[in-house]
């Protein structure tokens, strides 16, 4: 989010999903999108056998987008940076960049091109390990196809230089002109349903809704006239990392955890587990007992998707309407009522009556959201923001004329090694990620007897080279140790990992693997290393 | 024979809800069409092919079909007597097919009693309803031939009445329903049957595929092309008049008590035939989709088919909702074209 808003201004899909369809090439990144993302993985497949679009798959690992991929570029794990300057150098030595876009778009190019100059493909190949004719045949590919859209997802952002991977690739997007268009920009995809929507929410420490900025004097008067209220605090708060961080060192002494599982999610669970118990007090609303709801001294239960109203913001911006279908269960209430409860018991009259109440204060107060009314929103299937008025159709793709912030900027990033590299003791490197049939920490998807049937337990891939080497079959119990704890856990042989790489998932609490992995964070967006850490492992006797 | 205006079907659906609970095809706010419960606010004649079968009238897709409680079995039975107003007949012969199969080697009760409890009021299809219909090659269709208590044949403004049961004729005695026996009734009737059968295109590509099959001369190269894109999200499946996979699970309650329920499930999934020692004989998707299809053209028991060509009724909804695009036609006509 923080690298699209600082390049574009606007931290979100550029394009929408239907544009998938027509795409002519795709380079995907950092995202495993038919199994987690299907509904646009099947139009990438769809694209690619019926129309013979071509598809760029950058991943260490094997997905099933594999086998559709023209080129499949495995880089060591945590090289993004260097491999897409890369890009850039081939682009530009081969004058095969936009230089009318770049011109009358961007800022910021000589600075970029004296960065690239060092990212020569020789020197690209050392660090990355792609070899620099693979790298040149990707790099010409994608800048000499009209639509090209590039995707990504947590293999990008999940990084110390989280914030940088996504700036580069959107150098390389501006670099190419492949923005403003339908069926080309640069597209994360959203991993939940409604993460778009609690970010355009204000759910991050700097931010109301509408990513309008709590420093800025004029939209905080504007936000405490609307409440009636006065001195909301204008510095930026805690990330989840600072969060669990101040807990740990008691500087902060309450928590209320709205439908997130830390203790499974976060980055080393042993720290975690201290700062939650560190707390005074923790309060958790969720629909289910989860792990951390455990360790909670108030737990308020929540209704899900089904038992109240509202709206889901998805990964391309299009806010939708859902319905209530049926009652919640016992003693739960939306999240809204419990929220407004608390506020009425904190001696605040809730102004809302429902949720249509509150739609209409994120009209008056959300510029891109002015539009969006429940009206509109009964009528159809949703409206894309921005959406700045009652008779704006919404905006299908981002930055058509101009670039939210007027002119694209050109961030050019030096790539910065992983936070933790393999060593003499801890030879291997781990990455984590999701399977199709488990949801994150398994909340809801655990409770699911088929979904449990087809995949009932965690297991850590492992190359086949590596397995021999070490003595380990299919099936085998190995011990994986990191710097901060222990697992134990099955492995499965498979080519799908290259060697030296480790790969399992965050869904078990039998083999939690957030005990082992890294909290060190992106100095930006402070979103922890999870796809790269250190470890060893050998086979339990 | 007998006629009904179809401006009086919606009263005659009132007198029957006093007797039966009845789901029939009803408009939602966004012009979405399914089958829902009669309400004479939102019932409609104006619909096609609606996107599901039916078949979870008879197999839920969860129900709990039994529970202990104190040391006490019960067993769940349906009990309420259902009439289904305008199913179309493809979707007929997928129950008289899935009725057979509960009923053949078991006898299972559970799917029985829904079965003997639902009165069927056949629309026969007067002209495809959409490009994937084929049912007059699969030989169950646009009319049904039997298993049904009344069908409806379009006469413009009104219905043509062909009762199929004892209950049907006794539900079609009311004021509403005229004779229609005069002397060219019957050759009126035979006209609209050809015309609608007439109306919707063989496809010879499904017959074919089968003739294949049976030689085995279908090249493996179509399973592995299409299991390589088949992304197993069970689709097809879930709107297939013909699968009724279920999976059974047991469900505590408390120490004590507890229950059975089952659920819909699929062979698509890795898990439906996954042995306890670990291996899997359908170990990858291009043998899972081969199962499926084999199972619907090749290997479908012949007493339960009815008098249908196969164990797929030629409704399309596959081709229609695959994300994919592996249909039945789209794997029929692979197979036949030979291009993998």
């Amino acid at each position: 989010m923080a690298g699209l808003a600082a390049t574009f201004g606007s931290g979100a899909m550029t394009n929408s999903i239907n544009e998938f369809e027509d795409a002519d090439l795709f380079l995907v990144t950092g995202s495993n999108t038919i199994e987690q993302h299907p509904l646009i993985g099947i139009r990438m497949i769809n694209a690619i056998e019926e129309k013979g679009s071509k598809l760029i798959l950058i991943d260490p690992r094997e997905t099933p987008l594999s086998s559709f991929a023209k080129i499949h570029l495995r880089p060591n794990i945590g090289t993004d940076v260097a491999l897409f300057n890369g890009f850039m150098n081939i682009i530009i030595s081969e004058e095969l960049y936009d230089k009318d876009f770049v011109e009358t778009r961007t800022e910021g190019f000589d600075a970029l091109k004296t960065l690239l100059s060092r990212y020569n493909p020789k020197v690209v190949e050392q660090i990355t390990g792609i070899r620099s004719s693979d790298l040149y045949h990707a790099a010409v590919m994608y800048a000499q196809t009209d639509k090209a859209m590039i995707v990504y997802a947590m293999g990008i952002t999940q990084h110390i230089s989280g914030t940088d991977n996504v700036k580069t690739l959107a150098n390389l997007s501006m670099l190419t002109g492949h923005l403003g268009k339908p069926s080309t920009g640069v597209n994360p995809l959203r991993g939940q349903n409604n993460v778009q929507g609690a970010c355009d929410m204000g759910g991050l420490p700097g931010v109301f809704t509408g990513y309008q900025r709590v420093n800025d004097p004029a939209t905080t008067k504007k936000f405490e006239d609307a409440w009636g209220v006065t001195g909301l605090d204008t510095k930026p708060g805690l990330t989840i990392t600072g969060m669990i961080n101040a807990a740990h060192s008691g500087g902060l002494k309450a928590l209320y955890v709205m439908g997130e599982n830390p203790f499974m999610s976060d980055p080393d669970t042993t720290h975690v587990e201290q700062a939650l118990s560190n707390l005074d007090f923790l309060i958790v609303q969720d629909i289910f007992l989860t792990d951390t709801a455990t360790l909670a001294d108030v737990i308020l239960p929540a209704a899900s998707f089904a038992e109240k109203d509202g709206t889901f913001t998805n990964t391309e911006r299009r806010v939708q309407l859902s319905r209530k279908a049926c009652s919640p269960p016992g003693q739960a209430r939306a999240d809204w009522e419990i929220i407004t409860e608390i506020m009425k018991r904190c001696g605040v009259k809730s102004p809302y009556r429902g949720t249509e109440d509150i739609m209409q204060e994120i009209n008056r107060l959300t510029p891109s959201y002015a539009g969006i009314t429940y009206s509109r929103l009964s009528k159809g299937y949703g409206l894309q923001w921005p959406c700045p008025n009652e008779d704006h159709p919404g905006t299908v793709f981002l930055h058509r004329d101009q670039f939210t912030k007027g002119k694209g900027t050109f961030l050019p990033c030096e790539y910065k090694p992983a936070d933790e590299l393999p060593d003499e003791e801890y030879t291997f490197t781990l990455t984590t990620g999701r399977i199709s049939y488990q949801y994150h920490t398994g909340t809801m998807t655990r409770r699911i007897n088929i979904l449990e049937r087809e995949a009932p337990e965690p297991l850590l891939e492992i190359n086949p080279e590596d397995a021999k080497k070490l003595g380990i079959r299919n099936n085998d119990k190995v011990e994986v140790q990191s710097r901060r704890g222990t697992i134990e856990i099955k492995a499965e042989v498979t080519p799908r990992v290259p060697k030296q790489v480790l790969f399992t998932t965050f869904h078990f609490r039998e083999a939690p693997v957030n005990k082992l992995t890294n909290p060190a964070f992106d100095p930006i967006a402070e979103i922890p290393e999870l796809k790269v850490c250190s470890v060893k492992i050998r086979r339990c006797s | 024979m007998k006629l009904v205006a179809k401006k009086d079907i919606s009263e005659c659906l009132s007198a029957w809800s006093s007797t039966y609970s009845i789901l029939c095809p009803t408009l939602k706010e966004q012009g979405e069409r399914v089958y829902d419960t009669f309400d004479p606010a939102t019932f409609t004649l104006e619909y096609r092919k609606l996107p599901m079968p039916l078949k979870s009238s008879f197999l839920p897709q969860s129900e709990v079909i039994f529970t202990i409680e104190n040391g006490n079995f019960t067993p769940v039975l349906n009990e309420g007597r259902m009439l289904i107003f305008g199913i179309r007949a493809c979707d007929l012969m997928g129950i008289r097919q899935s009725r057979s199969f509960f009923g053949r080697d078991l006898d299972d009760r559970y799917f029985r009693a829904y079965a003997e409890n639902t009165i069927l009021v056949v629309h026969a299809c007067s002209l495809p309803q959409n490009e994937t219909c084929f049912c007059t090659t699969t030989k169950s269709g646009p009319y049904a031939k039997q298993g049904f208590d009344i069908q409806l044949f379009d006469m413009g403004n009104d219905f043509l009445v062909e009762a199929g049961s004892d209950i049907g004729r006794e539900l079609t005695s009311s004021r509403h329903f005229v004779d229609f026996d005069d002397v060219d009734a019957q050759e009126r009737f035979s006209k609209i049957k050809h015309m609608a059968h007439n109306s919707i295109p063989v496809v010879p590509e499904v017959t074919e595929a089968i003739d294949f099959l049976k030689d085995s001369s279908a090249n493996d190269g179509v399973w592995n092309h299409l299991g390589s894109k088949c992304i197993a999200c069970g689709g097809c499946v879930y709107v297939c008049p013909t699968c009724t996979c279920f999976n059974v699970i047991d469900s505590a309650t408390t120490k004590e008590d507890g229950e059975r329920i089952r659920t819909w499930d699929t062979c698509l999934y890795g898990g439906f035939t996954k042995e306890a020692s670990g291996h899997n004989p359908r170990s990858s998707q291009a043998l899972r989709l081969k199962r499926r299809h084999e199972h619907k053209l090749l290997y479908y028991n012949k007493t339960d088919i009815q008098d249908a060509l196969c164990g797929c009724v030629g409704c399309g909804r596959c081709s229609d909702y695959c994300p994919v695009h592996i249909g039945t036609l789209e794997v029929t006509k692979a197979i036949v074209d030979h291009i993998y």
